[in-house]
């Protein structure tokens, strides 16, 4: 084999690996370009009020389709679904790296790993059939005894369907993923400087406020905004647990009033007219841009972390 | 110059630095702890709470209490953020832990009660949502959803893997964009992968929906995690291998296909079985681009197809109980079928480790 052989050969082998990495990064152009173009008609029928009106009716002949309560409702559901997870997630990570004895630690990390990857058809079942029972008696309970405060009134009977629910099936499924990032991140932070605090008198929550936190936070931050991508995106889990109405619904968290733009997708996909066709394709444009930014930013941070980490 | 003296302080007659508690610290932890518990189940007795009610309401602010003034006893101010921290830690992981344990607990006491060899191998037809369970089963679905996956598989992983190839062995002027956009794209929501595929094949009416768009939109899903997980394998190949083989005269791709891939090999393929494990659930992309049926197709190019997750979905969506059973049960092969390919990722990592 001569050298032009060996250079036409690797020649070759580097144009595939280029090839497909070009591909690879023009993929979400390709995505975002084509979805736009399939769902332009929608944009321009509807204009502005597409995201901001709150009227869905595929009666007449070009329809009026507006998704202002879906998005608001996802933000909301996820926001909720932050709340609850973000602080579980850090004890239990903190709890995984730093107070486990290590035989736990390694099951718990496995477990923890299976369960980030659990699919959400399956959150989806349980969540009908197990939370949504059991949540809903929390809701009652808390529309019965804080009803003074506005979020938590309930002018319905019932209290399935409601953005608390959904917002407790999205945490459970995003707390193993924000766990598995902040373990990570908690524990490549420099074992030395835990041990030089403690040596020097810190308490184990002086560690955690002064040592852990300061140098795993953007860590931790990308971990939650991965967690944040995941549940604006969520489709399934939440088309079960969740009651879509079109009625921007703020603050009534508890009032089994709700909205979501993937379930949304799904729910009139079935028997969509062609321009309901359309204005569901626009709705996964607005979804797409909204969990791309928030990827975008994780992924910036998270990269930042992990080269600083580095060096 | 006056002589100042240094003075030996008083040992303290109590100090042992040796022994972790004194029997005293013990005792205090021991009833901040039961105390607590005890109260809780008595106001759960008593009162018309209910039990994550009561758990919140009574037992938290009173574990913290408790946890405070043990703290304050034994190790006076500085111990009382160190003793709320603590209890925040268990109670929280506790909680997480019944959470979780319960979906997995559910769907095996759930999908046990339903499943049956039958269910295993036996399709769905003549089949409706009110039969009974003594007949019918997923196996189409299951063969449905291997066979979708495992396109998706050989479309994604090359891919994936040429990826991570520029990424760690070439010197490509691109890798911090490439990076960038594959990393971020982990996030598209597999939902509007399957709106793309629509858009793309069926809304033009290239194709009708079948098995192959399904793998289409599954790829499209896999391929960030592939290509995270491959890159970060290849990263820990070490260089000096590298080096060896090409001062031996190797061409590049031949130090790469014989000396760095069969070193990395094992955690290919974890990064392979990781990707599948991240799609063989996914529900809404195979919802828009493929049609469930109850018959076994071994044809994932045309016609329709039934996968576990779709079959589920549709079992849910119809509402009947033994559909519910039904969907129980794939439920448990599903969640089977992913702690089968952890389990192997496990395998292989401990075997690498070794």
């Amino acid at each position: 084999m001569n050298t032009r052989q060996v250079a036409k050969g690797d020649r070759a082998f580097f144009a595939i690996s280029t090839a497909a990495a070009i591909f690879t990064m023009l993929l979400v152009l390709v995505v975002l370009i084509f979805l736009s173009v399939k769902s332009w008609s929608t944009f321009t029928e509807q204009g502005i009020s597409f995201v901001t009106g709150s009227t869905w009716d595929n009666t007449t002949e070009t329809g009026t389709f507006q998704i202002g309560p879906m998005i608001v409702g996802t933000i909301v559901v996820s926001i909720l679904g932050l709340i609850i997870a973000v602080p579980a997630s850090i004890a239990v990570a903190f709890f995984i790296e730093f107070v486990a004895p290590p035989r736990l630690a390694r099951i718990a990390t496995s477990l923890v790993d299976l369960l980030a990857a659990l699919p959400s058809v399956v959150v989806g079942i349980w969540g009908i059939f197990v939370l949504s029972p059991v949540a809903a008696t929390w809701s009652l309970s808390l529309s019965n005894t804080l009803s003074f405060i506005p979020i938590f009134r309930n002018e319905f009977s019932n209290a399935e369907g409601a953005p608390f629910i959904a917002a407790w099936t999205i945490a459970v499924m995003i707390i193993p993923i924000i766990t598995s990032v902040s373990r990570e991140v908690m524990g490549r932070v420099d074992k030395d400087l835990i041990s030089a605090a403690i040596a020097l008198g810190s308490t184990s929550f002086s560690t955690m406020r002064r040592i852990i936190v300061p140098n795993a936070k953007s860590g931790i931050l990308g971990g939650i905004l991965l967690g944040l991508g995941r549940a604006l995106g969520e489709t399934v889990a939440i088309f079960f647990v969740l009651n879509l109405v079109f009625e921007i619904n703020l603050f009534q968290i508890l009032e089994p009033k709700g909205g979501n733009v993937a379930s949304l997708i799904i729910a009139k996909f079935g028997e969509a007219t062609p321009a309901e066709l359309n204005a569901l394709m626009a709705a996964g444009v607005v979804l797409f841009i909204l969990t791309l930014i928030v990827n975008m930013i994780a992924t910036s941070i998270v990269q930042r972390a992990e080269r600083r980490m580095a060096s | 110059m006056s002589e100042s003296k240094l003075q030996l302080l008083d040992r303290p007659s109590d100090a042992t630095p040796w022994s972790k508690r004194s029997p005293n610290f013990s005792l205090i932890i021991g009833l901040a702890s039961i105390f607590p518990i005890l109260l809780f189940l008595v106001v759960l007795n008593i009162s018309e709470l209910s039990g994550a009610g009561a758990l919140l309401t009574v037992f938290l602010p009173l574990q913290l209490l408790a946890a405070a003034i043990a703290a304050i006893v034994t190790r006076g101010r500085r111990g009382v953020a160190d003793s709320q921290l603590s209890v925040f830690v268990y109670f929280a992981t506790f909680f997480v832990v019944i959470m979780l344990g319960s979906i997995l607990v559910s769907i095996a006491s759930w999908g046990l009660k339903a499943v049956s060899p039958h269910f295993i191998y036996q399709n769905n037809v003549y089949i409706t949502p009110t039969t009974s369970l003594d007949y019918g089963g997923a196996g189409h679905a299951l063969v449905g959803s291997l066979l979708v996956v495992g396109l998706a598989t050989l479309i994604a992983v090359p891919l994936g893997l040429s990826v991570a190839v520029y990424l760690t062995e070439t010197r490509g002027r691109l890798k911090g964009p490439v990076r960038f956009l594959a990393q971020s794209m982990s996030g598209l929501p597999s939902i509007v992968a399957g709106l793309f595929v629509y858009a793309v094949f069926i809304a033009t009416g290239t194709a009708n929906l079948s098995g192959w768009l399904g793998s289409l939109a599954l790829a499209l899903l896999m391929l960030p995690t592939v290509v995270r997980m491959a890159e970060e394998v290849l990263k820990l190949v070490p260089g000096d291998l590298r080096s060896a083989a090409l001062a031996l005269g190797a061409p590049q791709r031949r130090a790469f296909f014989q000396v760095i891939m069969p070193t990395a090999k094992a955690g290919l393929i974890t990064a392979v079985l990781l990707g599948v494990a991240r799609v063989v659930g996914e529900t809404a992309p195979l919802i828009l681009t493929t049609r469930l049926m109850s018959e076994t197709s071994f044809n994932p190019f045309s016609g329709d197809l039934a996968t576990l997750p779709t079959f589920i979905f549709s079992n849910l969506t119809a509402g009947f109980d033994t559909g519910r059973s039904r969907a129980w049960a794939a439920a448990f092969l599903l969640l089977a079928v992913v702690g089968l390919i952890f389990g192997a990722t496990r395998a292989l990592t401990s075997q690498k480790a070794k």
